[in-house]
């Protein structure tokens, strides 16, 4: 890799970390955001280790700045929950076939999406649970009150990752793809491994 | 033949629809749970309120029925001695706190019921007992017992009950405090409900009807010889926080 590859790629994931903490700290529907998506891009593009610092990074910001307030002792669970949207998301680069169809990457990408929500809501339901049990309530009830009062929002939260990772995903790889791949790409009509 | 990868992801996406079913499952589940738990505890509330309030008619029958016999004996005067019946009387007075434990709850009750102890007693050391001396005592006794009776009725009401209530006290440089969405038991009085959001100071008149109680101070405000505490209610439908917003006075 060259020098200027890697600066680009490093000012591609500072713009990318901004963008993506803008948006987690400005106040939003509950459950409906952004960060898993651009975690598991992050990792599609850096890989397992960097995608899952950085949705560990912006989950430890989150906890602090968050528009529904300090996020305490479920802060951990979150960070978790974020970190395996990355290494999803870097997993998902190492089996991308180079050969594959738009639509079927879209449909492959919606369905991670619906499986990292889901991850994500059991770890941080696990959060509440322990919240729960501390507070004195018996364990098995605790897990499972915690699991049944955040499946409104858990539903919310994987219908939502599962369209905007379907509709996103292709688009913003596209892009992010061309432009990591220098200048000789810019003007690149097709991706390298996106076929429409 | 299916290939692998898209045996994968089927089954990825079998999983997520299966969490997703179990999960709505169990939500729906314990949703059902606390429902019932809910219906279960207010059919007792109702239960209990039913059988405390069936209790407390009978008793106010019986006392009724005692007093009727009493009254009817004073309205229909046929060679009767008045000093008899008020020792008849005394006893329905003792009755009475035999029968309400809320008058050593309530400071007020307990004050009125007093006083016409004391009245009692003064009547019962005067040898010749009139006719209207003892009409005065009874009609006291009446108005306490009728009271007694309905707060009675409302404590009951107020165990499974609470009212929740905007309540503002407007000072004489035009101030005004704001205590909302403020819960009281039903059956509260005003009086009870402004002891609980402020520090007040007041006076017991057993002669003022109805309440008895004239409120010095709230906050440290006295009333003064110009300047009395009064209460008004307000409609729910005004809004608005002005002072002449208020639909009328009531009281004071």
């Amino acid at each position: 890799m060259n020098h200027h590859s890697k600066i680009r790629k490093l000012a591609l994931l500072t713009v990318l970390t901004s963008l993506c903490l803008a948006i987690q700290l400005t106040p939003r529907p509950p459950n409906a955001e952004f960060t898993s998506f651009f975690t598991f891009i992050v990792g599609i593009i850096y890989g397992i280790l960097n995608g899952a610092l950085f949705g560990c990074f912006i989950m430890f910001v989150n906890c602090f700045f968050s528009p529904y307030g300090f996020a305490g002792l479920n802060a951990p669970f979150q960070m978790i929950g974020m970190a395996i949207a990355g290494i999803l998301g870097g997993i998902y680069r190492n089996y991308l076939s180079k050969n594959i169809y738009q639509k079927r990457f879209c449909l492959e990408t919606a369905i991670l999406g619906g499986l990292i929500a889901i991850i994500f809501d059991l770890i941080t339901n696990c959060g509440w649970g322990v919240s729960f049990i501390l507070s004195g309530m018996n364990p098995t009830l605790a897990f499972f009150t915690a699991l049944a009062s955040g499946t409104p929002l858990a539903i919310i939260h994987t219908l939502s990752n599962i369209i905007v990772f379907g509709v996103l995903t292709a688009p913003l790889v596209k892009i992010l793809d061309n432009m990591i791949k220098g200048e000789g790409f810019w003007l690149k009509k097709e991706p390298s491994y996106l076929h429409p | 033949m299916v290939e692998k990868r898209t045996l994968i992801f089927a089954s990825i996406a079998i999983l997520i629809w299966a969490v997703l079913a179990s999960n709505i499952a169990v939500y729906f589940y314990f949703q059902n749970m606390t429902y019932k738990e809910q219906n279960i505890e207010s059919q007792q509330s109702q239960t209990k309120i039913a059988a405390d309030y069936n209790e407390s008619i009978v008793k106010y029958n019986t006392l009724l029925s005692e007093y009727s016999k009493l009254y009817g004996n004073y309205s229909f005067p046929l060679n009767i001695n008045f000093t008899s019946l008020t020792k008849e009387l005394g006893k329905l007075i003792v009755n009475l706190r035999g029968n309400y434990s809320i008058l050593t709850k309530q400071k007020d009750l307990n004050e009125t019921y007093q006083t016409l102890w004391d009245n009692y007693l003064k009547l019962s050391e005067e040898g010749n007992i009139t006719r209207e001396k003892f009409g005065e005592l009874l009609n006291e006794y009446y108005e306490l017992f009728n009271l007694l009776a309905l707060r009675e009725l409302n404590e009951i009401l107020s165990e499974t009950v609470t009212l929740t209530v905007n309540i503002c006290i407007e000072y004489k440089n035009g101030t005004l405090e704001w205590h909302n969405k403020t819960e009281v038991p039903a059956g509260s009085t005003l009086f009870q409900l402004t002891c609980k959001i402020a520090n007040i100071t007041y006076t017991y008149y057993p002669t003022i009807k109805p309440g008895h109680i004239l409120v010095n101070c709230i906050n440290g405000e006295n009333s003064t010889n110009n300047w009395y505490w009064l209460w008004y209610y307000r409609s729910e439908n005004k809004k608005h926080e002005l002072k002449d917003q208020w639909d009328a006075m009531l009281g004071c």
